[in-house]
C-alpha cells in the first residue's frame, strides 16, 4: 500500500487539534486537551485515534506537519537554553540595550523585560570589520579560548553569536564557529550571519539571541515527536509550519527554530489565502477571535502580507507596533499579523468617569467568564454575547463547562448596566460594540494603515469567536462580503496541509537603481538563487519544483524606511522598471512620491517555494444537532429578534438574515440585513446588503 | 444631542487610531534620522475651533504644543482659511516651539464646512542658522537658531506656493531630507482627513460634532476626578542647569505645584529669566511638561484632549527661562524641558511619594557632527542619544532606556557606519554609574564616535555635571555626565555645552549621567547587589562601601554576616 495519508498537527497551549486527510480526500479531525510539558503525547493519542478510525498503519502516513507554540512559550515563559551571547569588543550591552525605547508612555514604573542573555554571559572578542570590510582589528584567538573556558566553566548550553557588520563580511563569525564546535561540541551554536545576514546590529543580535535561546528546546521536542511518531510507525517526514506560512524540515526548524515561532496564527492565515483563492476570492481580510485576543491579517493577490519583524511578547496595538520594545524582537520573515487584546475572555468595567472599557484585562482561561461558571466575577465579551442571545447556553467542551445565562445576567446588570443607568441588554449590546471598537483597530492596521482600503475585501473570519463579530466588523470596516470557513476552530490546523515547503533568503546591500547596479544585482542574485537551489535539492527537490519569487527592499535615498517591491524576475534583469514600480508603490501608499530622487535598494530577498498539496474540504465535520431559534438582540435598531437556529449543513440556499449557524465550536451570526448561502467549497458566504 | 458612553468608546478607538495612521504614515515616509530613529514628530486631530481631540502615540512633550499653534493660526486667519489650504509655521513667538520644529497644519472640510485640523509637528534635521542641526546651546539670539518661518499657506485650495518651498531649499543645508520630510507631514495630514471623512460619512457631521465636545468634557472629568482623589497641599523643588548655554553660571528652574479640590496648579515664577544661550522654553513648552508629569501620576487611561490642559493652571511669567520673549534663542530648549521635568517630579515626589521616581538622566544628549564628504556634499551626523531611568519606590531605574518624556531610539550603528564618515566605537552601560539606593538608580550609557571624514563641527548639548541627577528617600545621586575629545596628542574634557572642530581621526566619547537611587543603599538586598555584580553593573569595591554587602571574591556569595556587621558599621559612621 501506497502513503497516501497526511496529518496535520496544531498545538496550543490548551488544545491539540489534529486534521487528518486519507488518500480519498476524505478529512478526520480530532480535538484533545494539550499535554504540557510533553507535547508530543496529545499528537501521538490523536494521531493514533485517527490512524485507528479509518483502519490505517502508521506506513500509511506520506507527511505530517506540525505548528507548534513550544519555542514562543520558551521565550514567553523564559525557560529557554542557557545562552551566552559573544559580540564585538565594546558592544556587550547592545542586547540590553534594545532600541532605548519603552513602549508605555506616561507609565513611570514599566519594567524593561530583561535580556534573554544575562550581562555576565555576554563576552566581547578583540575583533573589528570595518563597514566595508576592511578587518581593523584581527579576531585574537588566544582571548577566544579563554573566553570559550569560560563557557565552560559557566555550563552554558548554547551560543549566539553576533559581531558588527558580519551581515556581509563574516569572516571572523565563522571563524568563531569554527572553534567553537571544535572545543563544545555537544553545545548549540547560532552565527547570527547564518540567522539572518542583514544590517542593522540589535536586530541581528536580537534575533540570533532568540534563535540560540529556544534551539536546544526545540531540537529536544521535535527529537521526542520523531521518536513517538516512529514508536507509531510514522516515518513519514515530519515538516513544521514557518511563521511564514510555509513549512520547513524538522531538521532545519531545530537549526532556525526562529523561523517557526509564530507557528500556529500563520497557519490558519495561510488556510485562508489557499481557500480564497479556490472561491476566487485574493484580496482578503482575515479575523481570528479567540478567548483572550483578536488577530487580524491581510491576504493581497492570494499571498498573505508579510511583516519583516516582529515582537514576542509585546502587545501588537497600532501604536506599540511604531514604538516598540514590549517584547523581544525578531526580523524573520512572518505573516503580519496584528493582534488587539479583545477575546471572549475580555472583562468589561467601569472607569472613575463613567466611561465603559472592555479589555486589555482578560478574565483568560481561568476563571474565565462569568458564565462558565469557574470562579469568574468580572463580566466579560462572552457575557454579553450570550446575554445577546449569540452564544448558546448549556453544555460545553464534552460537558466540562456548562453555560449559566442566570449568572452573567446578574453581572452585567450590577456592575455595568445599573451604573449606566440603562438596560442589560443594551450594556451587553455595548460591550459587544466596544469589543468590535477595539479589534477593528487591528483591522484597520492591517488595512487602512497599509494604504489598502478594507471595502474592496472580503473578510474571513474563524477561531471560536470571529463567527460572532464578523458581520459587525465587516459592517464596520467597509466590507460587503464576509466568509466563514467550514471547521471554524480547527483551520490552523487545517492550513497546514495547504501549505508547501519555503525558504526565505535575503542579501543587504546599498545601492542606487538605474545607475550601473544590474551587475552588482545579477552577482547577489546568483548567489542567492544557487544556495537556495542546492538547500532544496539536499532536501530532495529538484530545482523544476522550486518556484523562486524575488523581491528588493527599495527606498528613496536618505529615506529612513524600506518598501518591498516584488520582481518577476531575478533582479539586475529589468532594473529598468524598478524605480518607476517603487515610486508608484510610494505613491499609492503616502500618497505622493519625489521622482527627482534616486532610488536606493538596500536589501535583495529570495523566496523558494515548493508547491502545494490539494486539498478539499466540504462541509467539515458534522455539527451537533441544533435547531429551533433563539431570542437575539440585533442592537437599538432591530431590537430583539426571534431567530431561527440552523445547522450549516441545512442551509441549501440563499438565506436571508436573521439567523444563526451553530457550529461544534462557534456560532455565526447572520444580522437581518444580511444574505447567507454555502458555497461548493461548504463555506458559508455573507453578503451585507448596502445600507446603514 | 447627547453621546452615550458606548457610542463615545467607539469613536473615540476610531479617532485614536487615526491619529496613530497619521504618526505610522509619518514614520514610514520620512527621510531623517530625527523622524526614523528618535521618532521626534506628532501627528494630532482637532475639531473646528482648534481644540485638540486626538494625539498619535508620539512624543508627548509635544502634548502642549498644539493647542497654542492653533490659537495663534485661528487668530491670524480668522476667516481666511479654504479648504486645500495647508499651513507651515515653526517660529517660537509665532505658537512654534523652536526653530527645528515646522508645523504643518491641514483644514479638513466636509461640504465646504470646516470640521476639524490635522496638524503633523517634526524635528527637521537642519533649517539653516549658524551651525549644522540648526540647534547648538551657544546661540544666543534666534536669527542664529535658523530660518523662522511665520503662519503661512503652503498650498492654497489646493495649489502648492513654489516660493515657499524655493525660499526653504535656499536657506538649509540638506534641503532632500527636509523637504522629504515635509512632505512626510503633508502625508500624514491627509491620511487624518480622510479617517476624519469616513467618520463624517458613518456618523453623520451632527453626531461627530457632538461626540468631539463630548471627548473633551469627558477627558476634563477623568482628570478632575484623579486631582480630587489626591491630597490637598503645596511643595516646592528647585532643580538645575550646569550652565546657560555660553558657559555661564548654573539656571535655577524651580516649580511650586499646589493641589486643591481637583485643579492643579505649577508656579513657575521663580524659576530663572530667560538665558543668554538657546535653552529658552515657550510656554507651551512648559504647559507639556506640566501635563505630562500630572498624567503620569493618573491611575487612570485618559483620551488625548484638549481636556487634559482644563484643570491644570501653569503660571510662566513672560522674560521668563520658561516663556522667553524676543529675540530669546531656543534651539537647545530641550534640555530645559527635562529638567522642568525633574523640578516637576521633584515636588510631584512631596506630594505623591508611591507615585513618584528617582531623577533619571535628565533627558536625551546631542551629538552632532556636520561636514562635507569628499564630493562636497553636506551632511548632518545627528545623534539623539537615550538614557537611563531613576529608581521607584518599588523597583529598581531601568538601565539604558529612554526618558519617559520622550519616545527617543538609537541609531543602528551599522547603518550609521554605512551612511556617515563615522565609526562608532563603544556603545553601552558604565559599571557603578547608578545612584546606589534600597533601589538601584539605571545605569549610564557611554559612546564613542571616531571622526573618518575631513575637519567637521561638533556640538553637543548634555547636563548635569555639576548637578547629577537627584535621588530620594536617602538614595544617591547618579553619576555626573563627560565629554572626552581624544586628539592626537591628548585628551580634552569638553563643557557639558560645547560647539567646536573636530578633526580627521579625532574620537569623541560621552558618557550620559546615570540614574538616582531610591531608598537607603544600607537596605538593599544583598542578593540583588551580587547579582549586579555579577553582571558588572557594580563593583566588588562600590559593593562594599556603597552598599554594605560583603562578597566572596571568588564565587560572589553573599557572606551575610561580615555584610551585617559592615553595613551596622557603616550606619553608625553617619553624621
Amino acid at each position: 500500500m501506497s502513503a497516501t495519508i497526511r496529518i496535520g498537527a496544531d498545538v496550543g497551549g490548551t488544545f491539540t487539534d489534529v486534521v487528518l486527510v486519507d488518500g480519498t480526500g476524505q478529512i478526520h479531525t480530532c480535538k484533545l486537551p494539550s499535554t504540557p510539558p510533553n507535547f508530543e503525547r496529545a499528537i501521538i493519542t490523536a494521531v493514533e485515534r485517527l490512524l485507528g478510525a479509518i483502519g490505517a498503519a502508521g506506513e500509511a502516513v506520506a507527511g505530517v506537519a506540525h505548528g507548534t507554540t513550544v519555542a514562543t512559550n520558551a521565550v514567553l515563559e523564559r525557560r529557554g537554553a542557557r545562552t551566552a551571547l559573544l559580540t564585538t569588543l565594546g558592544f556587550r550591552d547592545l542586547l540590553e540595550l534594545r532600541r532605548v525605547r519603552a513602549p508605555q508612555m506616561y507609565d513611570l514604573f514599566w519594567v524593561k523585560p530583561p535580556p534573554l542573555v544575562e550581562r555576565a554571559l555576554r563576552l566581547e572578542l578583540s575583533e573589528r570589520m570595518a563597514a566595508d570590510g576592511t578587518p581593523l582589528l584581527p579576531l585574537d584567538e588566544n582571548e577566544l579560548e579563554r573566553v570559550i573556558d569560560q563557557l565552560e566553566r559557566e555550563a552554558v548550553e548554547s551560543v549566539a553569536v553576533c559581531l558588527l557588520h558580519a551581515y556581509a563580511y563574516p569572516a571572523h563569525e565563522r571563524l568563531v564557529g569554527e572553534v567553537l564546535a571544535r572545543r563544545l561540541p555537544g553545545v548549540a551554536v547560532s552565527l547570527s550571519h547564518q540567522v539572518l545576514p542583514e544590517r542593522r546590529e540589535y536586530e541581528r543580535s536580537a534575533t540570533t539571541a532568540v534563535n540560540a535561546y529556544v534551539q536546544p528546546v526545540m531540537r529536544r521536542y521535535l527529537g521526542d515527536l520523531q521518536a513517538s511518531l516512529a514508536t507509531a510507525g510514522v516515518a513519514a517526514p515530519l515538516l513544521l509550519m514557518q511563521s511564514s506560512g510555509g513549512l520547513m524540515a524538522a531538521e532545519e526548524a531545530a537549526r532556525l527554530p526562529v523561523y517557526a515561532l509564530e507557528s500556529g496564527p500563520a497557519a490558519g492565515v495561510l488556510a485562508a489565502a489557499v481557500f480564497g483563492q479556490r472561491a476566487g476570492l485574493s484580496e482578503l481580510i482575515t479575523l481570528d477571535i479567540g478567548g483572550t485576543t483578536a488577530k487580524a491579517a491581510l491576504i493581497v493577490g492570494g499571498r498573505p502580507f508579510y511583516s519583516a519583524e516582529y515582537e514576542v511578547g509585546a502587545s501588537l496595538s497600532a501604536g506599540n507596533r511604531l514604538v516598540g520594545g514590549g517584547g523581544e524582537l525578531i526580523r524573520a520573515p512572518s505573516i503580519d499579523i496584528a493582534e488587539i487584546g479583545a477575546g471572549g475572555g475580555s472583562i468589561a468595567e467601569l472607569d472613575a468617569a463613567g466611561g465603559l472599557r472592555v479589555g486589555p484585562r482578560s478574565a483568560g482561561a481561568l476563571p474565565g467568564p462569568v458564565c462558565y461558571g469557574r470562579g469568574g466575577t468580572r463580566p466579560t465579551l462572552t457575557d454579553a454575547n450570550l446575554l445577546l442571545g449569540l452564544v448558546r447556553p448549556g453544555p460545553i467542551a464534552d460537558g466540562q463547562v456548562v453555560i449559566n445565562r442566570e449568572a452573567a445576567e446578574a453581572t452585567v446588570t450590577e456592575q455595568i448596566a445599573r451604573p449606566l443607568g440603562i438596560a442589560t441588554l443594551e450594556a451587553a449590546d455595548g460591550i459587544h460594540r466596544i469589543a468590535n471598537a477595539h479589534t477593528l483597530r487591528a483591522l484597520r492596521a492591517v488595512s487602512v494603515e497599509r494604504g489598502y482600503d478594507p471595502r474592496e475585501f472580503t473578510l474571513v473570519a474563524f477561531g471560536g469567536s470571529g463567527p460572532l463579530h464578523a458581520a459587525a466588523l465587516a459592517r464596520d470596516l467597509g466590507c460587503r462580503r464576509v466568509i466563514i470557513p467550514p471547521s471554524p476552530g480547527l483551520f490552523s490546523a487545517i492550513g497546514l496541509l495547504v501549505s508547501g515547503v519555503e525558504r526565505h533568503d535575503v542579501r543587504s546591500c546599498l545601492l542606487i537603481a538605474d545607475q550601473g547596479a544590474e551587475d552588482a544585482l545579477r552577482a547577489i542574485a546568483a548567489d542567492l538563487r544557487s544556495q537556495m537551489l542546492e538547500r532544496f535539492a539536499r532536501e530532495g527537490f529538484a530545482p523544476e519544483l522550486v518556484s523562486l519569487s524575488w523581491s528588493v527592499d527599495a527606498r528613496f535615498r536618505g529615506q529612513a524606511h524600506e518598501l518591498r517591491i516584488p520582481l518577476p524576475a531575478a533582479p539586475g534583469e529589468h532594473t529598468d522598471a524598478l524605480s518607476s514600480d517603487f515610486s508608484a508603490e510610494h505613491l499609492r501608499l503616502y500618497g505622493h512620491a519625489d521622482s527627482t530622487t534616486p532610488v536606493e535598494l538596500v536589501a535583495v530577498r529570495l523566496v523558494g517555494r515548493t508547491p502545494a498539496p490539494g486539498l478539499e474540504l466540504g462541509v467539515g465535520q458534522a455539527v451537533r444537532d441544533s435547531s429551533g431559534e433563539r431570542q437575539v438582540y440585533f442592537g437599538q435598531r432591530w431590537g430583539l429578534i426571534t431567530t431561527p437556529v440552523v445547522t450549516r449543513t441545512a442551509l441549501r440556499q440563499p438565506t436571508n438574515g436573521p439567523l444563526l449557524i451553530d457550529e461544534y465550536d462557534s456560532t455565526i451570526v447572520v444580522p437581518p440585513d444580511a444574505r447567507v448561502w454555502l458555497d461548493d467549497l461548504g463555506q458559508v458566504v455573507m453578503e451585507l446588503r448596502d445600507g446603514d | 444631542m447627547v453621546i452615550d458612553p458606548i457610542t463615545r468608546e467607539i469613536m473615540r478607538n476610531a479617532l485614536a487610531s487615526a491619529a496613530d495612521e497619521m504618526a505610522l504614515a509619518l514614520h514610514r515616509t520620512a527621510y531623517s534620522t530625527i523622524v526614523r530613529d528618535c521618532l521626534d514628530f506628532s501627528t494630532s486631530l482637532c475639531d473646528a475651533d482648534g481644540q485638540m481631540i486626538a494625539q498619535g502615540v508620539t512624543i508627548p512633550l509635544h502634548l502642549g504644543a498644539v493647542p497654542s499653534a492653533m490659537e495663534q493660526l485661528l487668530s491670524r486667519f480668522p476667516d481666511r482659511i479654504d479648504p486645500g489650504d495647508v499651513f507651515i509655521m515653526n517660529d517660537p513667538f509665532a505658537g512654534g516651539m523652536h526653530i527645528p520644529d515646522i508645523f504643518i497644519i491641514k483644514p479638513i472640510f466636509w461640504d465646504e464646512v470646516r470640521v476639524g485640523f490635522a496638524v503633523a509637528t517634526a524635528h527637521h534635521l537642519d533649517l539653516g542658522g549658524r551651525l549644522p542641526g540648526s540647534s547648538a546651546c551657544d546661540n544666543t539670539e534666534i536669527f542664529q537658531d535658523g530660518l523662522r518661518i511665520p503662519w503661512l499657506k503652503l498650498y492654497r485650495r489646493g495649489e502648492a506656493d513654489g516660493a515657499i518651498f524655493a525660499l526653504i531649499e535656499a536657506n538649509i543645508r540638506v534641503p532632500d531630507q527636509t523637504i522629504g520630510d515635509i512632505r512626510a507631514q503633508l502625508a500624514a495630514c491627509t491620511i487624518g482627513e480622510r479617517a476624519v471623512h469616513e467618520l463624517i460619512r458613518r456618523y453623520g457631521l451632527a453626531t461627530y460634532r457632538a461626540f468631539t465636545a463630548d471627548l473633551i468634557i469627558y477627558t476634563e472629568r477623568l482628570m478632575r476626578a484623579e486631582i480630587a482623589s489626591w491630597p490637598d497641599g503645596s511643595a516646592s523643588f528647585t532643580d538645575y542647569m550646569d550652565s546657560d548655554g555660553v558657559g555661564g553660571p548654573p539656571v535655577p528652574l524651580r516649580v511650586t505645584v499646589t493641589i486643591r479640590g481637583d485643579t492643579l496648579t505649577a508656579d513657575f515664577s521663580e524659576s530663572a529669566p530667560q538665558v543668554r544661550g538657546a535653552l529658552n522654553c515657550t510656554r507651551s513648552y512648559a504647559v507639556s511638561v506640566v501635563a505630562l508629569c500630572v498624567r503620569a501620576m493618573l491611575r487612570e487611561q485618559v483620551p488625548n484632549s484638549a481636556g487634559i490642559f482644563r484643570p491644570l493652571l501653569v503660571i510662566t511669567p513672560p522674560g521668563t527661562i520658561v516663556n522667553a520673549v524676543m529675540p530669546a534663542a531656543s534651539s537647545m530648549r530641550g534640555v530645559t524641558g527635562f529638567r522642568l521635568i525633574d523640578a516637576m517630579l521633584g515636588a510631584l515626589a512631596q506630594l505623591l511619594p508611591e507615585r513618584v521616581p528617582a531623577a533619571g538622566e535628565g533627558g536625551n544628549s546631542l551629538v552632532i557632527i556636520g561636514g562635507r564628504r569628499p564630493t562636497g556634499e553636506s551632511y548632518v551626523f545627528f545623534e539623539l542619544l537615550a538614557g537611563t531611568w531613576g529608581a521607584r519606590p518599588d523597583r529598581d531605574g531601568n538601565d539604558g532606556l529612554c526618558n519617559p518624556a520622550n519616545i527617543a531610539s538609537n541609531i543602528p550603528i551599522e547603518l550609521a557606519e554605512c551612511e556617515y564618515p563615522v565609526r562608532i566605537e563603544r556603545y553601552g552601560l558604565v559599571q557603578d554609574s547608578g545612584g546606589a539606593g534600597q533601589y538601584r538608580g539605571g545605569l549610564a550609557i557611554e559612546r564613542s564616535w571616531r571622526l573618518l571624514g575631513s575637519e567637521a563641527n561638533l556640538t553637543i548639548r548634555s547636563d548635569r555635571r555639576a548637578y547629577p541627577p537627584y535621588g530620594l528617600a536617602g538614595g544617591e545621586v547618579g553619576a555626573p555626565s563627560s565629554n572626552v575629545l581624544q586628539r592626537s596628542d591628548a585628551k580634552v574634557s569638553l563643557p557639558t555645552m560645547v560647539a567646536t572642530g573636530m578633526m580627521h581621526g579625532e574620537l569623541i566619547h560621552h558618557q550620559m549621567p546615570g540614574g538616582g537611587g531610591w531608598g537607603d543603599p544600607l537596605d538593599r538586598d544583598p542578593a540583588a547587589v551580587a547579582r549586579d555584580v555579577r553582571d558588572d553593573k557594580v563593583s566588588l569595591a562600590a559593593a562594599r562601601v556603597r552598599y554594605g554587602v560583603v562578597l566572596d571574591p571568588t564565587d560572589l556569595t553573599v557572606d551575610l554576616m561580615a555584610t551585617t556587621a559592615l553595613r551596622a558599621a557603616l550606619r553608625a559612621e553617619r553624621p
